[in-house]
């Protein structure tokens, strides 16, 4: 049983974290970026790259190479997202909703197989591999290199939510949340704090991809279609636009699936998890904490 | 119907042919039309999506058995030449791929490497009455439809059973877990390996798990398997997933055996289970270019054409080539029908997997399966249960 609620909430952190990127771009201009599992994929592999250039360094230190290559990796990734939004979304921000939909889906593709041109078609090894002891809390096995990602993701979270309750910057995303034209008229530069958004969301699913990358190990051009999809399902969940319950959304999902695999069987774990959403989605559209009822799509 | 002088070309044409020293004036007279530019032959292999890498194997094998059939004057004295399409691994891909393939006026089919995605392009073909041998896919839904034109020369997913039980038997196995991708290929062979475990005797199943393909953790699968005990763990999906399960069955603390079906072995799966995790690890395999005797100037050529090794089905995709040939040859046509009859009649050829000959319904009578461990970071001979 712990077993089964350790499983599902590390799996769930990756998907919170992720599923964050959305939740904020949704939560400001009403964008569902579909190619936000891509920054993740792109996340994954700009380590990748770095950590081949790093060399020598890796071999010897390769917790603090993992370490300055996830910095790194995320100022990468969250500058790839604010080149996206400036190419592809912001010329057509005040186009049909469903224009910017498919531009996403488009985006979406692009990235992926611009990777695959560039990094080939094979999947990629992490030349550095987290490993750790295992410790037994509860009877479940935990290893220390678990704990030490989700310790990230957390950190990573809170930063987060610091930043958008405490600081100037967050006060103007919610402004824009609220109203654009509203904060613009009130001297909010639009534009910039878009932009800005897109670099931390795009900034932690880089996060995402590097801890991905060093824990499995593997990584390829597809990577982020699947983790996108959950991480937009864990948003929804936890009501998309909103921070904290996006967060819960990220471990709800990884709960309901770890416990859907243990009872129904691997085949029914999809089946189980997705039930669930559109059970609970039918009974509160606005997801678990989401306030406002938003009609765009 | 037809003149005596044209039936005395196409014997003397068969002739030469048969010979291989081809230089047949008026070879394929019967087909009418496109006979006199290159024999076109169609090959549907992964080159993107999850299987991507081994689509180049396949091409590879599938061009040097062309260019030495070229070398000695091709069949019915016309070259051959390949045209390789991206399936994708994936059914929609895969169809519109063989249209193109029929469309293109392709004579016989040498690809097809995901049994999903081979499936449905089966029709496509028969209908346009190409034959095909399909060189690496081998659900045994493949030939269940009977279909005149499928040819397998892979061992069908029976065969890699009967191996797997063979193996599990020999090993000692008490209590076996069975683990697929719910894909056809895999999903055939789990199903068939866990049926065969519920018969009395023998080892008895522990129980038979699927996971999703295509994503990262299966903490919560391997959860799933290990609470059921078992002492040896048979994974038939692909390598990518299966790198991915054998390091995070070492990591849950599994002490076990684990083994793998063909779809799995790849060089790729040890780096991903990395390192002591994949050591010892089985698989059921179809004959490799490093596992079988005597093949080494066969991967030197390779090597030596394409600077890379050979990979999975390099080999299997360079005798779908050279049967096909064959069966024209002896066919002394490149029609469909002639063709089929041609390669029923086959008798003996030598092909990787040993002399070929086929059953009544198209498949290899002698499945060719050896169980492969990994050594010293490779794949090596374990057992050729002979």
């Amino acid at each position: 049983m712990s077993q089964l609620i350790w499983n599902g909430l590390f799996v769930g952190s990756f998907y919170a974290l992720v599923a964050l990127g959305y939740s904020m771009v949704y939560g400001i201009i009403k964008l569902l970026n579909f190619a936000h599992g891509d920054l993740y994929m792109l996340g994954a592999f700009s380590g990748f790259a770095m950590l081949g250039a790093m060399g020598g360094l890796v071999k010897s230190q390769s917790l603090l190479a993992l370490f300055i290559v996830l910095l790194l990796a995320m100022l990468t990734t969250g500058l790839s997202g604010v080149v996206l939004e400036r190419v592809a979304y912001r010329p057509l921000r005040r186009a049909p909703r469903l224009a910017l939909l498919i531009t996403a889906v488009g985006a979406s593709f692009a990235l992926e197989y611009g990777t695959r041109i560039v990094a080939g078609a094979n999947p990629k090894v992490y030349p550095v591999r987290l490993g750790g002891t295992t410790l037994h809390v509860f009877g479940a096995r935990i290893t220390v290199q678990q704990l030490a990602l989700v310790g990230v993701a957390v950190a990573l979270m809170v930063a987060l939510h610091l930043l958008i309750t405490r600081s100037r910057q967050g006060r103007a995303m919610r402004a824009i949340a609220l109203d654009p034209r509203a904060a613009l008229l009130m001297g909010v530069d639009v534009d910039k704090v878009i932009a800005r958004t897109f670099f931390i969301g795009s900034a932690l699913a880089g996060a995402a991809g590097v801890m991905a990358g060093g824990y499995y190990g593997k990584i390829d051009f597809l990577m982020g279609f699947i983790i996108g999809l959950k991480a937009f399902t864990a948003a929804v969940i936890g009501g998309i636009g909103n921070m904290q319950g996006t967060m819960l959304g990220g471990l709800v999902l990884g709960l309901l699936e770890s416990f859907g695999t243990h009872w129904l069987g691997g085949e029914w774990r999809d089946v189980f998890a997705f039930g669930c959403l559109i059970l609970f989605l039918t009974v509160r559209p606005t997801g678990l904490l989401g306030e406002r009822v938003t009609e765009r799509v | 119907m037809k003149s005596p002088k044209i039936i005395l070309g196409v014997a003397l044409a068969a002739v030469a042919a048969t010979s291989a020293c081809g230089q047949g004036v008026l070879g394929g007279d019967d087909e009418g039309g496109d006979d006199k530019g290159p024999i076109v032959l169609g090959m549907n292999v992964p080159k993107s999506g999850s299987s991507a890498e081994i689509g180049p194997y396949m091409e590879n094998g599938a061009q040097l058995a062309i260019e030495e059939i070229n070398a000695k004057g091709g069949v019915l004295g016309r070259k051959l030449q390949l045209r390789a399409e991206d399936d994708g691994c994936d059914p929609k891909m895969a169809t519109a791929a063989a249209n193109k393939l029929v469309a293109a006026g392709v004579k016989a089919s040498v690809g097809g490497y995901c049994s999903g995605a081979t499936l449905p392009t089966l029709p496509v073909f028969d209908k346009a009455k190409i034959p095909m041998v399909i060189p690496a896919a081998n659900s045994t839904d493949l030939v269940a439809q009977k279909l005149k034109h499928v040819f397998l020369i892979n061992g069908t997913g029976d065969q890699q059973t009967t191996a797997a039980m063979a193996w599990l038997v020999k090993s000692g196995a008490k209590k076996v877990a069975v683990m697929h991708d719910n894909t056809s290929y895999a999903k055939d062979i789990a199903v068939r390996t866990a049926a065969e475990l519920d018969k009395p005797g023998g080892p008895d199943k522990a129980g038979i798990e699927t996971v999703n393909p295509g994503e990262s953790d299966y903490s919560a699968n391997v959860t799933a398997v290990l609470k059921t005990s078992p002492d040896f763990i048979y994974w038939t999906g692909y390598y990518q997933e299966g790198g991915l399960l054998t390091r995070q069955l070492r990591q849950a603390g599994y002490k076990g055996k684990i083994m793998v079906a063909d779809g799995a072995v790849d060089p790729k799966i040890i780096s991903i289970a990395q390192g002591e995790n994949a050591d010892g690890l089985y698989a059921t395999m179809t004959q490799m270019p490093d596992t079988i005797q005597g093949a080494q100037n066969w991967v030197a050529k390779y090597k030596q054409k394409f600077s890379a090794d050979p990979g999975p089905y390099s080999p299997q995709s360079y005798d779908a080539v050279r049967v096909v040939a064959e069966a024209m040859t002896k066919a002394g046509s490149t029609d469909g029908a002639k063709v089929v009859t041609a390669l029923e009649g086959i008798n003996g050829f030598q092909i990787f997997s040993g002399p070929l000959k086929f059953t009544p319904d198209h498949r290899l009578s002698e499945g060719g399966f050896v169980i492969l461990v990994v050594k010293d970071g490779k794949f090596a001979l374990q057992d050729s249960l002979k």
